[in-house]
């Protein structure tokens, strides 16, 4: 009963229609691997251009942690756009959460429950998230109830949470953050460490490979063609080795001196000879988790299946009898608790809040979800794409810095790049279809 | 399943005025005059802006019946149907089921009625697959509350052997199927949740031959489970032949309800190019139409 | 329609609150309206009033300086943007007033407001940021002075090794001048002598925080952590700066500007070596003072400085004098004296009431630095 999907219609065809059809198989987004393509083209570029030096550990680890914010609210942005809206608020949300956080870590607290103790940075974690939750549902509210257009109210929203982080700050940088908190930014004080590192890799292997079990059970209860063996071996091989490369890339970064002097001096031992391995960055961990539960959302909740219809067709979700309203509120109460999370490492990274902090940020989510593959006609966009989107930005700008390019002229290779990248993009997809 | 492949020629043969189609008609059927109306709209009445696109309008179903609602372009079939399917609210008028008035504000209100839709725009999201246009707004879902997308092609797959056969992207977004493709999933979301009462706008339009005939016999046998049928359609035969009653529109008015066995296929035609009832219309008008 | 009405109504708050929050037009000067009883109606156009010092200092001062003086203030602020910077300078003309106190979004782009400006009468005060017009008068700190400052005092503390340097907007005039400043301060020396190597130096768009942050890591990065000194042109990139170090495990010199309130506590802390300030108050009661005798009919030539300036910040007299711009024109100016503030003279910044101990003296050990 079993059939494979893979037998393929042109078995005599050129070698790049046996390509397509083995990447057919493994059932992976081709847009995905175009980005794994440029990714990959860009460190291989820099690599050559610089002798290899700029694929070090740290290299990666730093600009993929320089990613992290973009990314987190990249997530959402697809939903948004998928939804044929827009958010425009995001770096004033952001703004006003970040701000939110170092006033009270920075004024509050020292007055009331006392600096650095166990439990306040998370107090104003949760504080965060609540204004994070307030803003986007009245932004949603307007929008999905009201039915004023996303653009205008969330640049409404631009500027007044703009405003709003100069009435919280009292005009002033905030600064520094509980030094709990300030772990939220990564770098080698905010990485899990060697050891956990290895068993947080170790969890998620074996996660990928209880999902690809539970899919082809899944697929088999139903006597529905499922991946050919070789595809789903092949795939969880790769699984496998992104995480360890991901893991032993982590840990081959080793402490700086610097912190090494210090952690001897507290430690009273002798800072000769001591390897300290980084490990995975906790910025890299919490966009992990949000890209899974995003992606879970967006593709196993009637909630992603509902946001999805709505861009395909409103008119059909509305006869479908889906809550095409309280869909697109949740979507920017969504983008609220993202706003919240992103400003946590936005502001541990900075170790506190300066009024412009997410300023013109919104282009850069945006950019990061459009080249990922989401569309402005509404309907198309994922999640992992749009995490992709962000890292390629960054890796750019992060390999352009590194070899000392002016800041302006960074601006023009990465605009050729990301044009060029999602012409060739449109350009392959007209042609295969 | 066996398919029935009928080799019938294109366009479907016409059956002799007076309805000899009568053949195909299940006798339960034929006694549902007697029986209570399933359905009733009263005297709705809808507008956009000054247009009134219905107008004053009172039709009715009975179970296992086939009404056919027919008239020009513009006169206010799709408009009727979309405010009992709860698309577009009426702005009077009542409507009632097994006798009872009710509120239909909404799809929703609609579907827990058991009114399903096919609507003339299909109403399909492009960019997502058959299963989950079929069950949209009804997803089912495993144990833990996710997206059971398996059952719910596995399920898609059973009402589309009934319809479609032939039909197999089931992973495909629907945007890459054609139309008659496209067609046959809004049938089947339509038939697939147990309907009382079906609407059916232009279901045939874009279909072939083969599965044109497949839809009429669907429709036979979904009138013999006891199902009414509103049937909107351009193609005067396919009324003649599947329905037992024939309500006719014209500018947004119900130029009158006929039995089928009482008129013949021009009295129809004058009823809609006309607007009049055929004991208004002489012999030199209906004349005038061949 | 009523539905309509509704959203229209939310709109309108919308649109209020944003005006209410980041506007900063007349939120002192009710109305704003034109001045009372042939008093001098003077505009202020803020660049981005969203930063630190201009609500805390420079604007009360301005204020108080033309109140005293019997005018009335109004604002304006372009949010960074010279498009609207243009547009605000058209409000200010329509509002009537007589004189502008203009911080410049961009010297350039600002021109052809300024020639409108000029046109309906208007004398043109170039505050902070240079505006290339001779009949303009320019007051502000001597920024190259500040950039000078900079380098000695990291020269000071660390006369060798791999410098970084984080400088501001390139299409800001300031940022160019901060760094011949720093040259002048013996950094093109020591790198000439092969005492000091530049092993970074990269502008920073929108002298953004996180912006700086990264510049910072890229460079560390490629130098193996070897930098011995990092020359940041504004306290703001500096925060970013320090933590990229601190990240490291690194604390070395590290200057600034601007005398921010967290800038201060590094200080205090002995993350940061210097934070250059520019005394505000002294350049806004200099503007107010200016503006009023501008009213007044004093020429440009004779606008006298006022006697009162705190004496760090005082220029060497009194009279305006002419300075020769990078474009060549040469304008009436007011340069003022900036005052490096570093861990044994914190008492000064907290005495003139720009910041309070508690801000400065966070997190620092009782008695280790002279205010805390
Ligand atoms: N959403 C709408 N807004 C404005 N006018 C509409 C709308 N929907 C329908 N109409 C108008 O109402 C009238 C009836 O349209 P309706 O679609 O009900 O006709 P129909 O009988 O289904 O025609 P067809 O046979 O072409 O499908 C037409 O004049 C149409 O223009
Ligand atoms: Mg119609």
């Amino acid at each position: 009963m079993t059939s494979s999907v893979a037998t393929s219609e042109h078995e005599t065809g050129s070698l790049r229609d046996r390509v397509m059809d083995l990447v057919r198989a493994t059932e992976i987004d081709g847009r995905l691997l175009g980005m794994i393509v440029t990714l990959i083209g860009i460190e291989i570029g820099f690599g050559l251009y610089t002798g290899g030096s700029i694929l070090s550990p740290v290299n990666l680890l730093t600009f993929a942690t320089q990613a992290v914010q973009i990314a987190i609210i990249a997530t959402g942005m697809v939903l948004v756009i998928v939804s044929r809206n827009i958010d425009l608020s995001v770096g004033s949300v952001l703004g006003v959460v970040a701000m939110t956080y170092a006033v009270l870590m920075h004024e509050v607290f020292p007055t009331t429950i006392g600096v650095d103790t166990p439990y306040g940075w998370l107090i104003a974690l949760g504080a965060g998230l609540l204004i994070g939750i307030i803003l986007g549902a009245i932004q949603g509210f307007l929008i999905a109830y009201m039915k004023i257009p996303s653009f205008v109210v969330t640049l409404g929203g631009l500027l007044a949470f703009r405003g709003l982080v100069f009435d919280i700050s009292g005009g002033s940088t905030q600064a520094p953050d509980d030094t709990q908190f300030v772990v939220l930014g990564g770098g080698p004080l905010g990485s899990l460490g060697g050891t956990i590192s290895w068993a947080f890799g170790a969890v998620i292997i074996v996660a990928i490979a209880l999902y690809l079990y539970y899919n082809r059970r899944q697929r088999r209860r139903f006597g529905f063609p499922v991946r050919p063996m070789w595809a789903e071996v092949g795939i969880g091989v790769v699984g496998l080795l992104i995480v360890v490369g991901g893991v032993a890339i982590s840990n081959a970064y080793h402490w700086p001196a610097g912190l090494i002097e210090q952690y001897a001096a507290q430690h009273g031992i002798s800072p000769e000879g001591l390897v300290i391995e980084a490990g995975v960055p906790w910025p890299a961990v919490i966009l992990l988790a949000v890209t899974l539960v995003m992606t879970f959302l967006a593709t196993k909740r009637k909630f992603g299946r509902y946001v999805y219809a709505i861009g395909g067709n409103p008119e059909a979700a509305e006869l479908g009898g889906i809550n095409t309203r309280w869909t697109i509120m949740k979507i920017y109460i969504l983008m609220g608790i993202l706003c919240a999370i992103s400003a946590a490492i936005s502001s541990a990274q900075i170790n506190g809040a300066t009024n412009d902090l997410g300023n013109g940020y919104e282009l850069l989510v945006i950019s990061a979800a459009v080249i990922g593959g989401t569309s402005f006609a509404g309907g198309v966009g994922t999640i992992p794409g749009a995490v992709l989107g962000a890292i390629v930005i960054y890796a750019l700008r992060y390999n352009l810095q590194y070899i000392g390019l002016p800041s302006n002229n960074q601006d023009i290779v990465i605009a050729v790049v990301l044009i060029a990248a999602v012409a060739f993009d449109t350009y392959s997809r007209r042609n295969a279809t | 399943m066996s398919v029935q492949q009928q080799p019938e020629p294109r366009p479907p043969a016409a059956p002799p005025p007076g309805g000899a189609g009568a053949a195909n008609v299940t006798p339960a059927a034929v006694a549902g005059g007697a029986t209570a109306p399933l359905v009733e709209m009263r005297h709705i009445s809808v507008a956009f802006g000054g247009v009134k696109a219905v107008d004053n309008v009172s039709i009715d179903v009975r179970p296992g019946e086939v009404v056919g609602l027919v008239g020009g372009n513009g006169a206010g079939k799709s408009t009727l149907m979309r405010s009992l399917s709860g698309a577009h609210k009426a702005d009077s008028g009542e409507i009632l089921i097994d006798g009872k008035p009710v509120t239909i504000a909404n799809p929703r209100d609609a579907k827990n009625a058991g009114i399903e839709t096919i609507y003339q725009t299909l109403a399909l999201a492009d960019n997502i697959n058959a299963p989950a246009n079929l069950f949209l707004g009804r997803e089912i879902l495993t144990g833990v509350g996710t997206l059971d997308d398996s059952a719910m092609e596995d399920a898609t797959r059973k009402v589309m052997g009934r319809l479609n056969p032939n039909f197999k992207r089931f992973r495909s977004p629907v945007r890459n199927l054609s139309g008659g493709q496209r067609q046959s999933v809004a049938i089947a979301r339509a038939v697939h949740f147990n309907a009382k009462v079906l609407i059916m706008d232009e279901p045939t339009a874009a279909l072939g031959p083969a599965e044109t005939e497949q839809v009429r016999e669907l429709i036979r046998q979904l009138k013999s489970e006891g199902l009414g049928i509103f049937l909107v359609s351009h193609d005067i035969h396919d009324v003649i032949d599947l329905a037992e009653r024939i309500s006719v529109m014209y500018h947004g008015r119900l130029v009158g309800t006929v039995d089928k066995t009482d008129v013949t296929i021009d009295e129809v035609l004058g009823m809609i190019i006309l607007g009049q009832p055929p004991d208004k219309l002489n012999r030199e008008q209906i004349q005038s139409l061949r | 329609m009523r539905k309509r009405l509704l959203a229209m109504a939310t709109l309108t708050v919308l649109v209020f609150a944003a005006c209410n929050s980041s506007g900063t037009g007349g939120s002192g000067a009710p109305g704003g309206t034109g001045a009372a009883g042939g008093g001098c109606l003077v505009g202020v156009s803020w660049n981005n009033y969203d930063q630190e010092r201009w609500k805390k200092a420079d604007e009360p001062a301005i204020k108080k300086a033309i109140e005293a003086g019997g005018g009335t203030y109004t604002s304006t602020d372009a949010h960074d943007a010279s498009e609207q910077q243009n547009k605000d300078i058209d409000t200010l003309i329509n509002k009537g007033v007589k004189v502008i106190i203009l911080l410049a979004k961009d010297a350039a782009s600002i021109t052809p407001a300024v020639t409108k400006a000029e046109q309906a009468g208007i004398q043109i005060i170039g505050y902070d940021r240079l505006i290339e017009d001779e009949k303009a008068l320019y007051i502000t700190f001597n920024n190259k002075r500040v950039g000078t400052i900079m380098a000695q005092e990291l020269l000071a503390v660390q006369p060798t090794g791999n410098y970084a340097i984080i400088k501001g907007d390139p299409g800001d005039a300031n940022a160019k001048f901060l760094r011949d400043g720093m040259d002048e301060g013996g950094l093109k020396a020591a790198v000439d002598s092969g005492k000091v190597k530049i092993v970074g130096e990269q502008n920073t768009p929108n002298w953004d925080t996180t912006g700086a942050k990264n510049e910072m890591q890229a460079i560390l990065n490629a130098n193996n952590n070897k930098v011995d000194a990092v020359l940041s042109e504004n306290d703001g990139m500096a925060t970013g700066v320090s933590q990229a170090l601190q990240a490291v495990g690194l604390n070395i010199p590290l200057s600034g500007q601007d005398g921010d309130a967290a800038a201060l506590n590094r200080v205090a802390l002995g993350q940061q070596t210097v934070s250059v300030w520019k005394n505000a108050f002294a350049l806004g009661e200099t503007a107010g003072n200016a503006a009023i005798q501008m009213c007044a009919g004093t020429k440009l030539a004779d606008v006298k400085a006022p006697s009162d300036l705190p004496d760090a910040s005082k220029p060497a007299d009194l009279a305006s004098h002419p300075f020769t711009t990078p474009g060549g024109k040469t304008v009436t100016s007011f340069i003022l004296n900036p005052t490096p503030i570093k861990k044994d003279n914190l008492s000064a910044v907290i005495d003139s009431g720009w910041v309070t101990k508690d801000q400065v003296c966070a997190k620092v050990t009782p008695g280790s630095v002279t205010p805390c």
